[in-house]
């Protein structure tokens, strides 16, 4: 057993093994590590090359979501980053930060430890255990940019692991964090959760959340990009499958009953445009949960329709009513709850804790800001424009990840 | 090589299209330009002559043409 400042570690489980895809082996070596401060130039000049290689990248083009981390880490970006945050000049980071990341978004481990070393932490970040190509390309780039010897240092600071579901792992990992950084759904939280944390450590969880989508009719009609609306609505939904938490599942029509079908009209058939160009594959799977999540709600929600489709691609539910279980029904695939109302003010008689990202179509921000913000929601933690709702920032479920990740030392 | 022979090459490596196509293409005119490829454009031309494009400038960066006036704000002479 070590001690750490009175805390004991266990001791590195050696009957599991634990798979290391990039970084410092030395675990135990890490709570001892210097704090960065959020911001670091080497961690800066770090990701910047880490983004040439991903970006120039020869699968890059297969995996669209590993070009849009790749952008997101280049030098030009971090840097507009760091202008909102000036007010952080006496920030260092906590120490050491565990990630354990997400099976439904497979970049998302890669964002997560971006985070976590820009706001000046140590990063061991645990991917999914499912199998994906983008961990391999951004783990084996990892690897060969801490190679070079200028980030000699730095290699001390990250861990990329992977190892099947293990408590003893878990309670290893949570011992010699500051900050433990969970990636939902609410099981893996919970299961987390049996691992102590030392004394001041925290968790940063990201549960299990509902999204859902505004749209405007009236100026939804007179819109002339109706095609690209369709494709940054496939980029919020199909790419992830419907899965990530940000992705809409409710979609919420304003207008007049004539407007709204004439608008629906338009927006699913483009939609079903945008899924035969991207060649989108609905598994079969899916295809019955659909199907039975449209039956069941029919079941349980009174004067439910279920109009007739071409295919299975996209499946529809018009509610004549919000219910307050919307958002344990979480099908995904392209499975969507519809409603219609002349105002959008029957949303706060649903908007609870879960609801995390509003996307919109036909709205100026400055009416959603008067529509939302300061009106009591306990819910919604993001606005943004349809086919933004996946983009990552470092504000994210509410948090400011760099200045919640990093401490702050007051000086008189 | 010349800035504009960087440009140029920029363009041909990220969209593996040749040289007698640059004249004129815009966004989406090749299925390689979309908007991952665009992504990867800016990247290399960051890259290549140590620039922090504006969201504004990636966002009108339409064709090739365009973006030879929106790198000359940042002091990259084409022509020289």
């Amino acid at each position: 057993m070590q001690k750490l400042e009175g805390v004991v570690i266990p001791m590195q489980p050696t009957s599991i093994s634990i798979q290391l895809l990039a970084g410092n082996e030395n675990y135990d070596e890490m709570p001892h590590l210097k704090p960065l401060v959020p911001f670091d130039d080497t961690v800066i000049s770090f990701f910047d090359e880490l983004s040439m290689i991903l970006m120039k990248h020869p699968q890059g083009r297969d995996f669209p979501d590993v070009i849009t981390f790749g952008f997101f880490i280049r030098k030009a970006n971090i840097k507009r980053q760091m202008k909102s945050y000036t007010c952080l000049r006496s920030n260092v980071g906590r120490g050491v930060s565990f990630h354990i990341a997400p099976s439904n978004v497979p970049i998302n481990f890669a964002f997560s430890l971006a985070v976590g070393l820009l706001s000046g932490n140590a990063c061991i970040v645990r991917v999914s255990s499912k199998s994906f190509p983008q961990t391999d390309i951004v783990s084996d780039a990892i690897s060969s940019v801490l190679e070079k010897s200028k980030f000699s240092d730095l290699k001390r600071y990250i861990s990329i692991v992977r190892y099947q579901r293990n408590n003893e792992i878990n309670n290893f990992f949570s011992s010699l964090c500051d900050i433990r950084v969970i990636w939902g759904g609410d099981n893996t939280i919970s299961e987390l959760r049996k691992s102590p944390l030392p004394p001041r450590s925290f968790d940063i969880t990201f549960a299990d959340r509902y999204s859902f989508c505004i749209i405007k009719a009236e100026e939804y009609l007179d819109m002339q990009n109706k095609k690209k609306i369709a494709i940054d609505f496939y980029n919020d939904t199909y790419l992830f499958d419907q899965n990530a938490c940000s992705s809409p599942r409710l979609i919420y029509w304003v207008g007049s009953a004539k407007l709204v079908s004439q608008a629906k009209e338009f927006f699913w058939s483009f939609l079903h445009e945008a899924l035969i160009d991207k060649k989108y594959k609905l598994q079969s799977m899916t295809a019955i949960n659909k199907y039975t999540a449209s039956c069941q709600s029919a079941l349980d929600y009174n004067n439910v329709e279920i109009p007739k489709v071409l295919d299975n691609l996209i499946s529809r539910i018009e509610l004549k009513n919000l219910p307050e279980d919307l958002p344990e029904r979480t099908c995904g695939g392209g499975s969507y709850f519809e409603y219609t109302d002349d105002e959008p003010d029957k949303l706060f008689d649903i908007v609870s804790r879960k609801f995390q990202t509003l996307t919109y179509i036909g709205y100026t921000r400055s009416e959603l800001n008067s529509l939302f913000i300061g009106k009591g929601a306990l819910g919604i933690d993001r606005i943004v424009p349809c086919g933004k709702a996946a983009e990552f920032s470092l504000i994210w479920d509410g948090y400011d990840l760099i200045s919640h990740m990093s401490r702050v030392v007051s000086i008189d | 090589m010349t800035n504009e022979e960087k440009y140029n090459k920029a363009f041909i490596e990220s969209f593996g299209i040749e040289k007698d196509k640059l004249n004129g293409l815009k966004y989406q005119d090749v299925i390689s330009w979309d908007s991952i490829g665009h992504m990867q454009l800016m990247t290399v031309l960051e890259d290549e002559f140590g620039v922090e494009l504006d969201i504004d400038d990636i966002t009108d960066f339409s064709s090739y043409e365009e973006g030879k006036n929106i790198l000359r704000k940042y002091d990259v002479n084409l022509n020289v």
